[in-house]
């Protein structure tokens, strides 16, 4: 038999295996992606080419490392690209994942509540390459035939959203698409939160006479903000590394920044997927080590706002159990 | 049947589960005959002609498995020189610098191929638009960016070029077919040459409006659903432009005709070329001379290390190969055909017989 | 609303209040149109691929292997459940043990470190694992695209699913069950694994379920770590790489082939009934383990 010592010791080291592999993935891209870091140095995110070197030339020397010629790494592009899509996804679920949540947690009675909203956190257990696939065979068909045309015809007054619709592959097909995969992240916790919110408040206003609408919208949501703000930022998070889908529907533009939001635009993440293989082609490796350098560059963004989420939600509540 | 209270039904109701899984790990051993796994992976451009060439070669050496995979030339090199794939297809053969790095590899040529200039040009696609090297880098590079721009029209006399903005589309993965397009640019236009030059990869000038895709297929369908886009996509994809109903560009070649990719002018440009294979087989056919040839034809390369882990994989890739490259065989009427492709000239399928033979 | 028309007769007060009853309608249509919205949605992608789906399912997908871009998905299947059923394999026994650390052990300064870390190791693009195992273990390693890689990277990703709900699982479990043992002179492994663990089981296999969900729907870290393979699985661990749905999905459908299109469908259909089943199952599961519970 274990003594009490012993066992929780065996758990902690078991577990520890957990923070291990974060630790063990962080450690390895900065070792990995070191000699590109000082290559590169901060060029990197602040000019606008991803380019290789000529391939078939004879490697140069440079800073006592062998590079191809016109080898250049940056990468403003693809931030833009994932922060761009990011932002309209974040900004086009908030609002309609909290009204969700609302709908939900006080129109639905409470019987039916969970199947209800199984039809909105079935969304979360799409694989995100079947919303590629979807995004692809009927999102930008539709997109890209009736509505992109419509809206540069009707809206193109406001900046963005004029010049060519182009053919549905982009910026805000991304955005939309994002936006249904991390919706039900905030709904789900709003929905809690709203559900299992302290009654006395809300009966407290519409005692005063608020209507259920008033209570609701002044006492009810405000009460949430910052489970809405957790859920928001880690949404965020997900968003960010999107992979699949934003690959299929981007896309993949290269070196340059969207011009409109029907622009097509590349993430970190779907340009990892659709380089890494091909990166290993260059002889002086500096293609597949600054590939590492964006690896590490989404992993810090990610760390850092999931993080950022984790330490809000904490604060809020230590017990309410939302899985995500 | 949850949430058991009882440790005892527990822990017998895991039993049944270990030996379930234990089985279903042991069955495949089981079936584990002398079977050769071999992975191939690369070119979007040989995909085709690998899966019409497996069924038929499968059948009668059953115990070779070769698993195909589309990735792009640029995976197929990469992954071959990293021992990830047995064969690497390519569109190109390697870089100089590789081949200094990895001087184990072998290219050797299995058909040979030409790469199309594809568009989407409402109510022009059944006209063979003529185009030239400067004009398809002036597209590229952003210099040319409306159809109806003065140096197209020059070489489309009594054509109604649209007044569209132009979409270039080009491959995002490393690829072989990026490679011979970017040689064509290279051989015929100079200020291309000096700029954006050719590889498997190349750092595409921006163009506004401009599309990336992966893989010929990926090409093939960015061009059908964008309508005055532009692509260079290979022959193998040809029946799949027929029925899109795209454009087949005729390119300007070196004598300064205008020709369209057929096998007649393949063979032309090809009759040109061969000669000039060296022993490693590593040439650009790209840019021939004479009045018939088409402009972009290249070998299709299996990129194989000369050092196998096993004789047996060894003598398993020795032997596909010698099958592949033979009229008989995989150069038969019955496969090139279906792809479009040209089948090996006798002088290289003696070269390349040569170098399947240091297969070891 | 109705009575918009005959608003110039009434009075500001009764003005008011219907102002008031108007932003009420306003507010509550405006969030069921959000949930209509989220609802249609999530019809028409199960809609899209059911349709689609249903017309490439044939015999042939579950009992031929795959041949280029045509044939079945045999192949597919089988590695699609291999490379979940490892990922698990290697998952399950970190992930409960952190589980059961935090809730049995959350007083330790180690608790909250590693509860942070692996709520961030959820946050972590399920790419960048991929890059990790395929630079460690496919190329450095030497062990090729193989079934063993694959898992490894499911069973990273899956870790922090597993570690979450098995903490909530064990918190949930009475503190009186604990006591009681205690008092009878049980030490802790026994009170954790005899009694709390049976009455955590269920909640815990949630976790596991949402995990398998999570793998089976995976598909970036794989293209690089288990590769893929037109044939069965022949029981290599490594240097042999295994074919999975997701991979189908995502190659075949921007093949100009019927065929490959056909097989894209079948694997959307398989990958996300497969999906909707779990979810369904865990949250019955849930829902059984709440009624007998509080």
């Amino acid at each position: 038999m274990f003594k009490l010592v012993t066992f929780r010791r065996f758990t902690a080291v078991l577990g520890g295996v957990v923070a291990a592999v974060l630790v063990a993935v962080v450690v390895f891209f900065v070792i990995y992606a070191w000699p590109a870091i000082r290559l590169n140095g901060w060029h990197f995110f602040t000019s606008n080419t991803w380019n290789t070197g000529n391939l078939y030339a004879n490697p140069i020397e440079r800073n006592g490392r062998m590079i191809l010629p016109g080898a250049h790494y940056g990468i403003l592009f693809l931030i833009a690209g994932t922060l761009l899509s990011t932002l309209i996804a974040v900004v086009l679920a908030v609002p309609i994942g909290a009204m969700a949540a609302v709908f939900l947690a006080e129109c639905v009675p409470a019987q039916l509540r969970t199947a209800v909203s199984f039809f909105v956190e079935l969304l979360a257990a799409i694989p995100s390459v079947v919303f590629g696939l979807w995004g692809y065979v009927v999102v930008i068909p539709f997109l890209g035939h009736h509505v992109y045309p419509w809206m540069t015809a009707h809206l193109g007054f406001l900046p963005f959203f004029s010049g060519a619709p182009g053919s549905g592959y982009g910026l805000l097909t991304a955005g939309l698409v994002l936006a249904l995969m991390i919706v039900p992240l905030i709904t789900a916790t709003v929905r809690d939160a709203l559900v299992s919110q302290y009654r006395g408040l809300r009966d407290a206003a519409l005692a005063l006479g608020a209507t259920r609408f008033e209570t609701l919208w002044t006492v009810q949501l405000p009460a949430t903000r910052r489970v809405l703000v957790g859920s928001g930022i880690l949404a965020t998070g997900r968003a960010l590394g999107e992979t699949m889908a934003v690959l299929m529907i981007s896309g993949n533009a290269l070196n340059y920044l969207p011009r409109n939001i029907y622009s097509p635009i590349s993430t970190m993440a779907s340009f990892i997927v659709s380089q890494l293989d091909s990166a290993l082609q260059d002889p002086t490796g500096l293609a597949v080590r600054s590939l590492g350098e964006v690896a590490l560059a989404l992993l810090l963004i990610a760390v850092v706002v999931n993080g950022a989420a984790r330490l809000l939600l904490y604060y809020q509540d230590r017990t309410t159990g939302t899985t995500t | 049947m949850f949430p058991s209270r009882s440790d005892r039904s527990h822990r017998l109701r895991r039993a049944p589960l270990a030996a379930l899984l234990a089985a279903a790990l042991a069955v495949p051993l089981l079936w584990a005959a002398p079977t050769v796994n071999i992975l191939e992976t690369g070119s979007s451009l040989l995909y085709p002609l690998f899966n019409i060439w497996l069924p038929a070669y499968h059948r009668v050496h059953p115990n070779v498995r070769i698993t195909t995979q589309s990735t792009g030339s640029g995976t197929g090199i990469s992954q071959s020189t990293t021992g990830l794939a047995q064969i690497g297809a390519s569109d190109a053969y390697m870089s100089p610098a590789l081949e200094r790095k990895y001087p184990g590899m072998l290219n050797i040529p299995l058909a040979i191929s030409m790469q199309m200039v594809n568009y989407n040009l409402p109510g022009l696609n059944r006209r063979h638009l003529h185009l030239s090297g400067p004009v398809l880098a002036g597209i590229y590079s952003g210099h040319i960016v409306q159809w109806n721009d003065a140096a197209i029209r020059r070489l489309n006399p009594g054509v109604q070029l649209p007044d569209h903005a132009i979409i270039p589309v080009h491959r995002t993965d490393g690829s072989g077919d990026t490679f011979i397009f970017t040689q064509y640019l290279s051989f015929s236009t100079p200020s291309w040459a000096n700029s954006v030059a050719y590889g498997t990869t190349v750092s595409w000038p921006a163009v506004s409006g401009g599309l990336g895709a992966e893989g010929n297929p990926g090409m093939v369908t960015a061009v059908h659903d964008n309508p005055y886009s532009i692509a260079y996509i290979g022959t193998s994809y040809e029946n799949a432009i027929r029925r899109n109903g795209l454009g087949i560009a005729a390119l300007k070649n070196r004598a300064g005709k205008f020709v369209l990719p057929t096998a007649r002018t393949a063979k032309a440009a090809a009759s040109k070329m061969v000669p000039k294979t060296p022993k490693n087989e590593r040439i650009s056919l790209i840019f021939a001379p004479g009045a018939d040839s088409y402009p972009i034809i290249n070998y299709e390369y299996a990129i194989v290390n000369r050092r196998q882990p096993s004789a047996q994989t060894a003598a398993a890739l020795r032997d596909f190969f010698n099958w592949a490259i033979s009229p008989t065989g995989g150069n038969a009427p019955r496969f090139i055909n279906r792809v479009h492709f040209v089948p090996l000239p006798p002088p290289v399928v003696r070269l390349s017989r040569a170098q399947i033979a240091q297969i070891q | 609303m109705a009575a918009a028309s005959a608003s110039s007769f009434v009075s500001p007060r009764q003005r008011h209040r219907l102002r008031r009853r108007l932003t009420d309608g306003l507010g509550w249509t405006v969030s069921t149109v959000a949930f209509l919205l989220l609802g249609a949605a999530t019809v028409s992608i199960f809609w899209a691929i059911a349709a689609r789906g249903a017309h490439a399912l044939d015999l042939a997908i579950f009992t031929q292997v795959t041949q280029g871009t045509a044939g079945g998905l045999l192949n597919a299947i089988e590695g699609t459940l291999l490379l979940a059923a490892g990922g698990l394999l290697l998952a399950i026994p970190p992930g409960v043990a952190a589980g059961i650390f935090l809730a049995e052990f959350g007083a330790s300064r180690f608790a909250p470190v590693l509860r942070f870390m692996s709520d961030v190791l959820v946050g972590l693009p399920s790419i960048v694992v991929g890059y990790f195992v395929y630079i460690v273990a496919v190329v450095d390693l030497g062990w090729g695209f193989s079934a063993l890689a694959g898992a490894i990277a499911l069973a990273i990703i899956s870790l922090p699913y597993i570690t979450r709900t098995s903490e909530m699982a064990f918190r949930q479990v009475p503190a009186d069950m604990r006591d009681a043992a205690r008092a009878l002179g049980a030490t802790d492994s026994h009170v954790i694994l005899r009694i709390c663990l049976p009455i955590a089981a269920s909640n815990v296999l949630t976790g596991v379920l949402l995990a398998l969900a999570i793998s089976v729907g995976e598909t970036a870290p794989l293209l690089y770590t288990a590769g893929w393979s037109n044939y069965m699985w022949n029981g290599h661990l490594t240097h042999e790489p295994v074919g999975y749905l997701t991979y189908a999905i995502w190659a075949f459908i921007t093949e100009p082939f019927q065929s490959a299109h056909a097989l894209a469908y079948a694997a959307a259909l398989l990958v996300s009934a497969f999906v909707l089943v779990i979810s369904i199952a865990s949250r019955m599961l849930m829902a059984a383990s709440r009624r007998p519970g509080r």
